[in-house]
């Protein structure tokens, strides 16, 4: 970062930033990254959805410790026959609401049907989406930095072929990707649950990051362009830095603000689309996801709201508070922006 | 502008091609069994009738020859065999026939566009003209009470996924409290009352939902135009406010708005997936849906005719926008 960029940031910090302490502060010299924190611990949407995502996360992390404290399950059918626990179908007064009080058996009831708890199936749930939010951006990120730096920085002939590559899979919409993906998995693995789960599974990553990676690719490649130009980079070629230095070290801190931006920016992308495709059952459906439990529970909804309630605010919130903190960083990361 | 124009379309059929050998290359590769609904059609499947209907459809061959026999069937037909005796036409444009129905996929697709057609375009429409409604206001408005409710309410329609807010919409504001008529798709031809009324709700979701990002790209736009020199000039010379607004704000900062919409209507006919089961609305989105996992030349054929849309619209934008802005043949 040069000190020009610096100063902008700084005038950019000062506009929003109370007058004190502004002046004082700009003279220190503050990484952007470092200023972009600072905006965003100031900023009060932040904090409150950086405070939700932090507590889901917790529990799908410790999902399996949760529901063996509550002795719930969600792979283990209940402990006595469906039938002890339902009545015509739906759970018995005695185990939780919405009929019963709240037990701490079953703290969200159980689900009408299977007598499954819907607790754990919720836990389990939330893990799932974190897990495809956070490997499919993990893959994405990566592939993307890595084709946008090499389409930018090579120029030429393989410039040309990259883009046209990007070009080409950004004009196929994903969901097609998944309604075309779906029965070809189905069919070549329905013989066995085990492995037609983990098919899903690797298919649904598959298929989100083959279809979000093009973003990134571009925006760095386009970043890169301009970035390329600049002295520092001409100083590190003229002076004899080899081209992977130059890329990893001087070009990548360059881009930290796009690349964080736009990692903030796809977990909630991601989150929403896993538990979308498993509602149109063409996701997953062997583990849990909260998209199958909203599915099952949409014909449920007059008698038993909470059923419903439980997936979908769930969703709504962690979703909400991701794009909510994903836009609050990429305002923190913009100098320009007025708040 | 020939040139640039040309160049573009070239690409565009490229892409086409690409397309359709990736999605005939997964179709034919990828299922183990894929004659397996035909064959068990008629109850028992055995091994030999499984073999016979796989020759007879061609499955057995190399993927190249089968794929040269597909593309010859899309541009003057072709004959497709279910087994001895079993013979289908299919008409030029052929994508093939149903395994479930035995009917030529093109047919059922002409069946089920129009309520797609229906959804997207009077939905896109909403979406448009509330979106940029909004975004003028709070930009006209701008820094005010009202531009920071209307950009603080739009972050927050934004955030939630578009099929809780259809699902929920049409839990309870159809079931639930009956104020919609039941959504579905009739035939504008019929009953154009009816078919109106059955698209209301999905309408209005469609356009509450995906409105925000208009109005927060219709105010940054509006925004930057509005501190352009000939809007400057413009009120110098005493227009009155709302004219300089429209008639020459509004105009300059319209172009990006509607090359976004221009991409977004196409995604939008590719499938409206969601609206459509959601809804039950009887289109593509949801045809194609349904005929997972076992009807493969339909889902074929909504994914490939949903890939050529996206491409056509992609291109017509580029070269409309080519000729809205000069700067664009030039890159």
């Amino acid at each position: 970062m040069t000190v020009a960029d610096l100063e902008v940031l700084g005038a950019g910090d000062a506009e929003t930033a109370p007058p004190v302490d502004a002046s004082g502060k700009k003279i220190t010299g503050r990484s952007p990254t470092r200023i972009a924190f600072d905006r965003l611990r100031r900023d009060k949407v932040a904090v409150v959805s950086a405070t939700i995502v932090f507590v889901l996360a917790l529990l799908g992390l410790f999902a399996p410790l949760i529901s063996d404290l509550f002795g719930v399950y969600v792979d283990k059918p209940p402990s006595r026959p469906a039938t002890q626990y339902l009545l015509y179908g739906y759970p018995r007064p005695e185990y939780g609401p919405p009929f019963g009080g709240l037990t701490w058996d079953h703290p969200l009831g159980l689900s009408p049907g299977t007598a499954y708890d819907n607790f754990a199936g919720l836990l389990y749930g939330i893990r799932t989406s974190f897990t495809v939010a956070l490997l499919t951006t993990l893959l994405t990120t990566t592939i993307g930095v890595t084709i946008g730096l090499m389409a930018g920085f090579a120029r030429g002939a393989l410039d040309k072929v990259i883009s046209f590559v990007i070009d080409v899979f950004l004009s196929f919409p994903f969901l097609l990707g998944a309604l075309a993906l779906a029965p070809i998995i189905t069919n070549r693995f329905a013989t066995d649950a085990a492995k037609l789960e983990k098919a899903q599974f690797i298919s649904l990553i598959s298929v989100l990051v083959l279809f979000t990676w093009m973003g990134l690719a571009r925006l760095i490649r386009g970043q890169v362009l301009s970035l390329r130009e600049r002295e520092f980079i001409q100083a590190a070629q003229v002076i004899g830095v080899p081209t992977s230095r130059i890329l990893f070290k001087e070009l990548l801190p360059n881009l930290v603000a796009p690349i964080v931006v736009t990692i903030s920016l796809s977990m909630p992308a991601f989150v929403a689309a896993e538990a979308g495709l498993a509602y149109l059952g063409i996701g997953l459906t062997g583990i849990p996801s909260l998209g199958q439990t909203i599915v099952r529970a949409q014909g449920y909804y007059e008698q038993y709201g909470l059923y419903l309630w439980a997936p979908v605010v769930t969703i709504m919130l962690l979703v909400m508070a991701l794009n909510l903190l994903g836009d609050s960083v990429r305002d923190a990361f913009d100098p320009s922006t007025r708040r | 502008m020939l040139g640039y124009i040309i160049r573009r379309v070239v690409a565009a059929i490229l892409v086409v091609i690409i397309s359709s050998m990736f999605v005939f290359a997964i179709f034919f590769l990828g299922p183990t069994n894929a004659a397996a609904v035909i064959c068990n059609q008629n109850g028992r499947c055995t091994q030999e009738r499984q073999a016979l209907l796989e020759h007879s459809l061609g499955l057995d061959q190399n993927v190249v020859p089968a794929y040269g026999e597909f593309a010859k069937g899309v541009f003057v037909g072709r004959t497709i065999s279910t087994g001895p005796g079993a013979h289908y036409d299919c008409s030029a444009p052929c994508l093939g026939i149903s395994y479930v129905t035995k009917e030529e996929v093109t047919e059922l697709l002409k069946d089920k566009y129009p309520a797609t057609l229906s959804v997207a375009l009077v939905g896109g429409v909403v979406y448009l003209f509330l979106g940029c409604t909004l975004g003028i206001l709070a930009a006209k408005w701008r820094g005010t009470t009202t531009d920071k409710l209307l950009v603080g309410s739009s972050l927050i329609v934004s955030s939630i996924p578009y099929y809780l807010v259809a699902l929920l919409a049409w839990l309870f504001l159809v079931n639930e409290f009956n104020l919609f008529p039941k959504t579905g798709y009739f035939p504008i031809t019929d009953d154009p009352v009816k078919w109106a009324s059955g698209l209301l709700l999905p309408w209005l979701v469609l356009g509450v939902a995906n409105s925000p990002q208009y109005a927060r790209f219709g105010r940054g736009s509006m925004v930057e135009t509005m501190s352009e020199d000939f809007i400057r000039t413009a009120s110098a010379k005493g227009l009155p406010r709302n004219k300089v607004l429209f008639k020459h704000g509004l105009r300059a900062a319209i172009v990006p708005i509607i090359t976004i919409f221009g991409l977004d209507l196409a995604a939008l006919l590719a499938g409206t997936v969601f609206t459509e089961k959601i809804f039950d609305i009887d289109g593509i989105g949801k045809w194609g849906l349904e005929a997972i996992p076992v009807d493969l030349p339909v889902i074929a054929a909504t994914v490939l005719v949903g890939a050529v849309l996206v491409v056509a619209a992609n291109l017509i934008v580029d070269i409309l926008y080519s000729f809205l802005d000069p700067r664009v043949r030039l890159a």
